[in-house]
């Protein structure tokens, strides 16, 4: 894919290389140091949504229901006992998964690509590590947190009749999560500056090539797109655990605004990418408008999910994450099509799987509108008490 | 016009076209045309037996192939062409048509030779060879059997060009070059410069 770099520019790439290296290492070195940054200080503790007590359980129940729009989600619903630690993990899973999903399709992307690209910059298997390592996690964080949110789901209902302990149990919670390592947080923070720098190299590939910044380079030269989806899935891993621990907020804003929005960023992004390559495919099947104009919408609804005040049902706009959900299935069909359509078919997967339609870059889709649906739950499941207050 | 009877060694060492046989690069019809190419060389049809051996000599100063023992054939299919008078569908206006000018211009090499030499070509050395070659290729001819036939055009589009497109069009000759051959239905992947697929031939450093 890449024009070989002539030799001057070797001792160059090589350098990038080892910077990239350089800033994984040091992104793992700050993960390690500043783990409470991701978890909630004491004075927000304070004011964490905790298990309801009896008076208000059940209006809370009924209250939540309408909040999440209760159409269709049956995982949302077997959250009867209205505990929020286990919609929290819930939507945790959730987002681990998508960051799952995410780093599924990077890696076998990046793996097929840079093949392609003859990884002639050494800094080119660094995805691919970072990927697997955000693959592995994401599984084994999602796996956990399932058991964590059965545990709370089973133990909600017992500590809703000791109710006065409800308190202490949270802040006990809160301690066993910290000790359980910050660690967790590493390869996701390396998953962040992978990407990053993937961008300023996808970049320079873009910038170093006759005519610069040109559309024949954004069509041709190393997508833009792919490092930022690194990025996402670093990021939803990231946010992944202080949901899963109950934190109301993320960087500052409620969790479910903060992930509203960056779900409807990533969906705008990961349409804007497929917008780019369809286009250059000269949208020559009718259904390759589809990822060029669903996901935008959706993308423009959880955006305005984000900003503050009541979310409103939202039954469209989960409507329409629950259609990403399944573009991105859709679209490996698709793809897988089109690769049969190239001379020689799958007989000729060796050429096809790489000349022809991306086989991994539709899932993406999947797993933003994943995070979406999280995003939204969690969106609503924090407008309830507000809107009570109010 | 003369190569180094020591051989450098190959740029693709251990490079064979052939081992595409079966995979996605070759399809029926590559491999069609290729099996013709290698197998069913045409027997001598339309050219007499001693334009043929003429012809045959003029090749082998065109282009020498000292290192290999079963030389690729040139000779024949010049033969099947003319048999077939399949030309490439255009003629130049100061040359005669396709059989015409072959005839003519082959008969003229011969007087040529012993105008400069007083043998006919065939027997004459490679540097004599060579020097008759030569003065075609630089329009110095003098025998009048050139009448109507531009010598220079004959020397480079009829004799060289028929006979370096046939050499190049053989297996053995791509191996030679690198070159992979039809790329159908497998295409290339590594679309930059310089940039190699894995199928492709590697050349030594």
């Amino acid at each position: 894919m890449n024009a070989a770099a002539p030799a001057d520019a070797r001792p160059l790439a090589r350098a990038l290389g080892a910077a990239t290296f350089g800033l994984a290492l040091g992104a793992l070195l700050l993960a390690r140091r500043g783990p409470s940054a991701a978890v909630p200080g004491p004075a927000v503790r304070q004011r964490l949504p905790l298990a309801p007590d009896d008076t208000g359980h059940e209006h809370t129940d009924r209250d939540r229901a309408r909040a999440t729009g209760a159409i269709g989600c049956a995982d949302l619903g077997t959250d009867t006992a209205g505990d929020d630690r286990a919609t929290a993990a819930l939507q945790a899973r959730r987002l681990y998964q998508a960051a799952a999903m995410l780093a599924a399709s990077v890696l076998s992307d990046s793996a097929l690509e840079h093949y392609r690209g003859n990884f002639e910059n050494p800094g080119m298997f660094t995805p691919l590590a970072s990927a697997a390592v955000v693959l592995a996690c994401a599984l084994r964080g999602a796996g956990r947190d399932t058991g964590t949110a059965v545990r709370a789901h089973g133990s909600a209902r017992a500590r809703a009749r000791a109710s006065a302990h409800a308190r202490q149990t949270t802040t006990a919670r809160y301690a066993t999560t910290r000790a359980a390592g910050p660690a967790a947080t590493v390869p996701y923070a390396t998953a962040c500056a992978v990407g990053a720098a993937g961008l300023g190299f996808h970049a320079y590939n873009v910038l170093r090539r006759p005519g610069g910044l040109s559309w024949a380079n954004l069509f041709y030269a190393a997508p833009l797109g792919a490092p930022a989806a690194l990025l996402l899935a670093g990021v939803i891993g990231l946010a992944a655990r202080p949901v899963a621990a109950g934190a109301p907020t993320l960087a500052g804003l409620p969790s479910g605004r903060a992930l509203c929005g960056l779900a409807a960023f990533g969906l705008a992004g990961t349409s804007a990418e497929a917008a780019l390559l369809h286009f250059r495919g000269a949208f020559q099947h009718p259904a390759m408008w589809v990822p060029v104009s669903v996901p935008p919408v959706t993308a423009v609804m959880l955006a305005s999910a984000a900003l503050p005040g009541a979310p409103g049902p939202r039954r469209l706009t989960h409507a329409l994450l629950k259609a990403c959900t399944w573009l991105g299935v859709l679209g490996m069909g698709f793809h897988a099509r089109g690769i049969a359509r190239q001379m020689g078919g799958w007989r000729n997967w060796s050429q096809n799987v790489l000349a022809g339609p991306p086989l991994p870059a539709p899932p993406s889709f999947s797993a933003l509108a994943l995070a979406g649906r999280a995003a939204l739950a969690l969106r609503a499941a924090q407008a309830g008490p507000q809107r009570e207050a109010a | 016009m003369t190569r180094d009877t020591d051989a450098p060694p190959p740029r693709f060492p251990g490079y064979d076209v052939l081992a595409k046989w079966g995979s996605p690069s070759f399809d029926d019809t590559t491999r069609g045309v290729l099996a013709a190419r290698l197998d069913a060389v045409p027997p001598r049809r339309w050219l007499t037996e001693a334009e043929w051996t003429l012809l045959d000599a003029i090749n082998a100063r065109l282009l020498p192939q000292p290192e290999r023992a079963h030389p690729i054939p040139i000779t024949p299919w010049i033969d099947a062409m003319l048999h077939d008078d399949r030309g490439e569908g255009f003629r130049h206006p100061d040359m005669p048509p396709l059989r015409a000018a072959w005839r003519q211009g082959l008969a003229a090499v011969d007087d040529e030779a012993h105008r400069l030499h007083d043998l006919p070509f065939v027997r004459l050395d490679a540097d004599a060879q060579d020097a008759v070659l030569q003065a075609l290729a630089d329009g110095r001819a003098v025998s009048p059997r050139w009448q109507g036939l531009e010598v220079k055009r004959f020397f480079i589009h009829h004799l060289l060009k028929t006979a370096a497109g046939i050499y190049y069009a053989h297996p053995l000759a791509w191996n030679e070059i690198g070159f992979g051959g039809p790329a159908s239905p497998r295409g290339y992947v590594r679309l930059g410069f310089d940039s190699r697929d894995p199928w492709e031939a590697k050349e030594a450093p």
